[in-house]
């Protein structure tokens, strides 16, 4: 499933009358299956617009369109084709595993033992056997991490939106974690769009990297990744993976700078 | 002093039993070398002796028995109906803003002061003493039913929206259970206030001529100041234990709030 987003502007009314202006005029074609990273500093909107691309923040102007290339060339608005992995995760934490992952199928009305069965078998998938029945507040970073990714897949929708979903975890997890995602992505080929401020991780997770621009956010540049999949933590050690950083790395450098500066100002105003 | 672990965890089991063994045997020697009046305080050993009279003819059984039952009863009023109303008002806007000002005038009302004006419409009956226990208990629970609600998590709100919740379903299956840790709180301070109003009205009315209250205030008015000690006893034991089976009951039925991060 294709996004087309076009012209997509956020604007924050603030104080006395001014206004933060998050987004600019964003428009971008994301492509089916491919895998899309927004990497930009802090207060970039790149958080705002895949919020917007999975229906959550209204814009206040353009349009997020979806489109089938395999079905039609007619675009038609967003409807139920996405599902978010939050960064703060949103499981409920009154639920076990079992049932925050059904979730999504008991909201569709779909009898307990069938939904119960679709969430065992993805639990499994992504190494969760044997924790059904525990509660959320007892699971690890990761595994927790592992639910929310299964509450997602198991929507079974054509688009993943994932909002820094690892930002959270320390390092080796992390690790962990961008495997198992690779390892998703290349068995389902998804459309996936992930929001990250690392660089590296941009990289290694992307076929596409679209840095931004410091607030507002805009496109700086798009870095392609020709990287072959299916692809691991070794990639990260070549020759090409150094290029790809490198350029991403002065592409941003600027930006954190802009962003830092903006930042300043901004304290200074309020003093 | 140097101490092995297990010494410590030894003293730390037993030092909380041995300051109240030694509070009890030095108020025994304290009343018993000072030749004090039982009057003013009487001992230990004959507080014992006249709650194991009480408990053997009965009459401590009665009166705990009846004063539980108005306080279940009370409270059982209060909770339904703080918790439906709080819910309600979380849930609406209208119901919010028609039930604020009530709320905003009589919560800081000491309810003890709608005693005169119960009586007169009231009599001193079992009506009375529930009715007051329970619009005191009211409050705490409307208001903690309420703020439950109100700031139920946005970030869950939205998740289960994304997963195809319809507003309904958003309600019932996210908002409501995230208030629940809330309503709890309310339902303990509710408990707390039905167990004050309950005994306070049996020794303001007192036209029952039953429960804790009539008693503490019987004995002292008698002077049989052994009784005041010994009903003082059976009410902190009392209350001790209605708020330890609350906690057990909270823990059963929502154990995820004993766990600190649930996201």
């Amino acid at each position: 499933m294709d996004i087309l987003v076009e012209g997509v502007s956020r604007i924050w009314p603030g104080r006395k009358g001014t206004s933060v202006t998050a987004l600019q005029d964003f428009s971008y074609h994301f492509r089916s299956g491919r895998f899309t990273c927004l990497l930009g500093p802090s207060g970039c909107g790149k958080s705002t617009l895949i919020q917007i691309m999975g229906g959550i923040e209204d814009a206040t102007s353009g349009s997020v369109r979806v489109v089938d290339p395999a079905v039609t060339s007619r675009a038609r608005p967003l409807g139920r084709d996405s599902v978010m992995v939050w960064q703060t995760l949103n499981l409920f934490p009154w639920r076990n595993v079992l049932d925050n992952v059904a979730f999504g199928l008991e909201m569709q009305g779909m009898p307990r033992a069938q939904r119960h069965a679709k969430a065992r078998a993805l639990l499994v998938s992504v190494g969760l056997r044997g924790f059904e029945t525990h509660l959320p507040g007892q699971l690890s970073g990761g595994m927790r991490q592992r639910v929310a990714l299964a509450r997602a897949l198991i929507m079974a929708r054509p688009i993943m939106l994932m909002d820094e979903p690892f930002g959270a975890l320390d390092a080796q997890t992390k690790i962990v974690m961008q495997e198992e995602l690779l390892r998703i992505f290349d068995e389902t080929r998804k459309t996936i769009v992930f929001v990250t401020h690392a660089i590296e991780e941009a990289i290694l997770l992307g076929d596409e990297v679209i840095v931004m621009t410091a607030r507002p956010g805009r496109i700086k540049e798009v870095i392609t990744v020709d990287l072959p999949r299916p692809r691991s933590l070794e990639l990260v050690s070549t020759k090409a993976f150094g290029m790809l950083f490198d350029r991403a790395f002065h592409l941003i450098r600027e930006e954190v700078m802009k962003s830092l500066e903006q930042q300043a100002a901004m304290l200074e105003e309020a003093q | 002093m140097k101490l092995s672990a297990r010494g410590r965890r030894i003293l730390e089991l037993t030092l909380p039993a041995l300051t109240v063994v030694a509070f009890v045997a030095g108020w025994e020697a304290f009343v018993d070398l000072r030749g004090i009046a039982p009057i003013y305080l009487p001992a230990p050993s004959s507080i014992l002796e006249y709650l194991l009279r009480m408990i053997a003819d009965g009459s401590m059984g009665f009166n705990l028995g009846v004063t539980l039952l108005r306080i279940f009863a009370g409270f059982a009023v209060a909770a339904v109906a703080g918790v439906l109303v709080g819910v309600v008002m979380g849930m609406s806007r209208i119901a919010a803003r028609v039930a604020d000002p009530w709320i905003a005038a009589l919560y800081p009302l000491p309810k003890i002061s709608l005693i005169p004006l119960l009586i007169i419409w009231l009599g001193t009956g079992e009506t009375y003493k529930i009715v007051i226990s329970a619009v005191s208990a009211f409050f705490p629970i409307v208001i903690s039913a309420y703020s439950g609600i109100r700031q139920a998590d946005q970030g869950l709100i939205k998740a289960a929206k994304d997963l195809g919740a319809n507003r309904r379903q958003v309600q019932m299956k996210v908002v409501i259970p995230a208030a629940i840790p809330s309503i709890f709180a309310g339902l303990h301070l509710g408990m707390g206030v039905t167990i004050i109003l309950v005994v306070a009205a049996e020794m303001i009315g007192g036209s029952g001529q039953s429960g804790m209250g009539y008693l503490l205030i019987h004995a002292g008015q008698v002077m049989e100041t052994e009784k005041v000690f010994a009903s003082l006893v059976v009410l902190a034991v009392m209350g001790a234990l209605v708020i330890k089976a609350q906690q057990w009951i909270d823990r059963r039925v929502a154990p995820w709030t004993a766990l600190h991060d649930g996201h």
